[in-house]
């Protein structure tokens, strides 16, 4: 692999979080909810993790649970969200969600849950406007994201709290793509609940952890032992809620250091390519976005193929057609930005970490016009 | 990454018959609403309703083009019944397979040559119309290279005619002839005698 460009896909893990971890892949595999001290000194350990993610999202340790991973933290939010007061049921998410939340969402229509989706305009925020006039005396729970994984565009929640908790009414955000590109308070941002997965801020697969905000009466997410102060049994995942703990440390401690670095070589890799490959356009360029994501659209060119030659030089970016992953229809979230379907299926997402070098932007702009300029030659629409 | 088959990604990587023909006999767009891709397809086809060049342009994933590419390539040299017999899973085998999921790609490339055809038999008829209209009423021979006595139509293409004239035709009969001709359809046919 020459580049790697999929960092809102999955990061890879520090060096610093595998060596936290590390005790308890081997000798500390004591159970945290034993009675004997070789289980009990390892519950500490969950708990620093508690705490560190804790103070990622400006939080108290006891509004963390740990999960499986984002996933999980929003079927959780979103299922024990509008079951909490019967006579509030109603759902209402934006149309451009994460699937985890946005086939949650579908799901619990299909069961008879009152579910709106939110639109969006063309610079991909909600339409606040739209989002005032669904709110329903059922609706129950709101779910917008913090950041949108394929256009980087930040929403603004503090807003779309003013609107909402007036009404009585619960806010969760997904906030899966923020840590370590922008800041995260869930005062500031007044969301009851906020969904996050570790894997993509450099920590380990399969741990997550949702906030819920202290006087939320949500469910137990699942059912059986007493862990996680009986919110969600299951023996803990002690090495991966470790490694999360130290992954969110780095987070907050670095965004102040590496958001700007982020931004400059996501601005290079843009400007980049606006300059070498004609018909070109990044969407949403003018709207507030994280600063290592950028998609960009290539006129006449599908980005399947543009994948397919990139992953022969080692490249890895990721695309919102529909070919790549076997979907009959091309991205939810541009098509909802009002972009049609064939020129959505020329989008390319790159996006970047803060282990993303140079050399890498210097490899993909090297290799990049050429493959437009080649496909571009045999398409009817270039 | 899609398991891409060698051959696959060799049509992929170096199309065959890519681009567009300057004076297609059948031309073709076609485009797929769902998944966004879109095609075009121009065939050259001689006398006998043989496929003597066929060219395409693609806006697809590397199924589409190889699949496209890889078509241009079995149907160049057949007669169009033989190319309109010429099937998706023919496509698919001649690449070495593609994956289940990405059949759906190489149905355009099929779609795209029925087009073509069509678009070929369709220029023809247009052709076959003014003639036999322009044989029916003599009346734009004002000139009379004709003599009077319209010409057989032995073969109608798009691009040229074959006639066989019951004498020898003067230089002037066939120019004529083809002015005419060409004036109606409103692009350049040739005309021939048969001898």
């Amino acid at each position: 692999m020459k580049a790697y460009l999929d960092n809102n896909a999955t990061t890879m893990i520090a060096p610093e979080v595998l060596e936290e971890m590390m005790p308890f892949l081997t000798h500390r595999y004591g159970n945290p909810s034993s009675f004997h001290s070789f289980g009990g000194e390892v519950m500490k350990e969950v708990e620093k993790a508690r705490s560190r993610v804790a103070r990622l999202i400006g939080a108290e340790p006891e509004e963390v649970f740990f999960t499986s991973g984002g996933t999980e933290s929003d079927n959780t939010a979103l299922r024990g969200g509008c079951s909490i007061n019967p006579l509030r049921s109603g759902l209402l998410v934006s149309m451009v969600e994460h699937p985890a939340v946005l086939n949650t969402a579908k799901k619990m229509m299909r069961d008879g849950t009152p579910v709106g989706f939110v639109p969006v305009g063309g610079d991909g925020l909600p339409d606040m406007a739209a989002l005032a006039e669904m709110l329903v005396p059922e609706t129950g729970l709101v779910s917008i994201m913090t950041a949108n994984n394929e256009t980087g565009t930040k929403f603004p929640l503090a807003e779309v709290a003013e609107i909402v908790h007036p009404s009585g009414v619960l806010l969760h955000t997904d906030a899966v793509q923020a840590p370590g590109k922008m800041e995260l308070d869930v005062k500031a941002m007044n969301v009851d609940m906020l969904s996050l997965s570790a894997h993509k801020f450099h920590g380990p697969k399969g741990v997550g952890i949702l906030y819920v905000r202290r006087g939320v009466d949500l469910p137990p997410f699942i059912v059986g032992g007493h862990q996680e102060s009986g919110m969600r049994a299951g023996t803990y995942n002690v090495p991966g809620i470790v490694g999360m703990g130290k992954a969110a440390e780095m987070a907050l401690e670095e965004l102040s250091a590496v958001a700007g670095n982020m931004k400059a070589a996501r601005d290079r890799l843009e400007e980049g390519i606006l300059e070498s490959c004609p018909g070109a356009s990044v969407v949403a360029r003018d709207s507030d976005r994280l600063p290592n994501t950028c998609t960009v659209l290539f006129k006449g060119v599908e980005s399947e193929a543009v994948m397919t030659i990139l992953d022969m030089e080692g490249i890895c970016v990721s695309s919102g057609s529909a070919c790549s992953t076997g979907e009959i229809a091309p991205s939810h979230v541009l098509t909802a930005m009002g972009i049609d379907p064939m020129t959505a299926n020329t989008a390319i997402r790159f996006s970047l970490s803060r282990y993303t070098s140079g050399e890498e932007i210097d490899v993909l702009l090297d290799i990049l016009p050429g493959i437009i300029e080649k496909l571009r030659r045999i398409s009817p629409y270039a | 990454m899609w398991n891409y088959s060698k051959k696959l990604m060799e049509h992929f990587m170096n199309p065959r018959n890519s681009g567009q023909l300057p004076n297609p006999d059948g031309r073709s767009e076609v485009g797929s609403p769902q998944c966004g891709d879109a095609m075009t397809l121009d065939i050259e086809v001689d006398d006998d309703d043989r496929i003597t060049d066929v060219r395409f342009m693609t806006f697809g994933c590397a199924g589409a083009i190889a699949s496209a590419s890889a078509l241009t390539e079995i149907v160049k040299g057949k007669t169009l019944d033989e190319a309109l017999s010429v099937t998706n899973e023919m496509v698919v085998e001649y690449l070495g397979g593609m994956p289940e999921e990405k059949f759906h790609c190489s149905v355009m490339g099929h779609e795209a040559l029925e087009g073509a055809v069509r678009d070929f038999k369709r220029k023809r008829n247009t052709v076959r119309k003014h003639l036999e209209a322009m044989f029916r009423d003599l009346s734009w021979d004002s000139a009379g290279v004709l003599g009077g006595t319209p010409p057989g139509i032995a073969h109608v293409h798009p691009s040229r005619v074959l006639l066989e004239f019951p004498g020898d035709p003067g230089e002037g009969a066939v120019e004529a002839v083809s002015r005419e001709l060409s004036g109606r359809v409103g692009r350049t046919v040739e005309v021939k005698v048969k001898r």
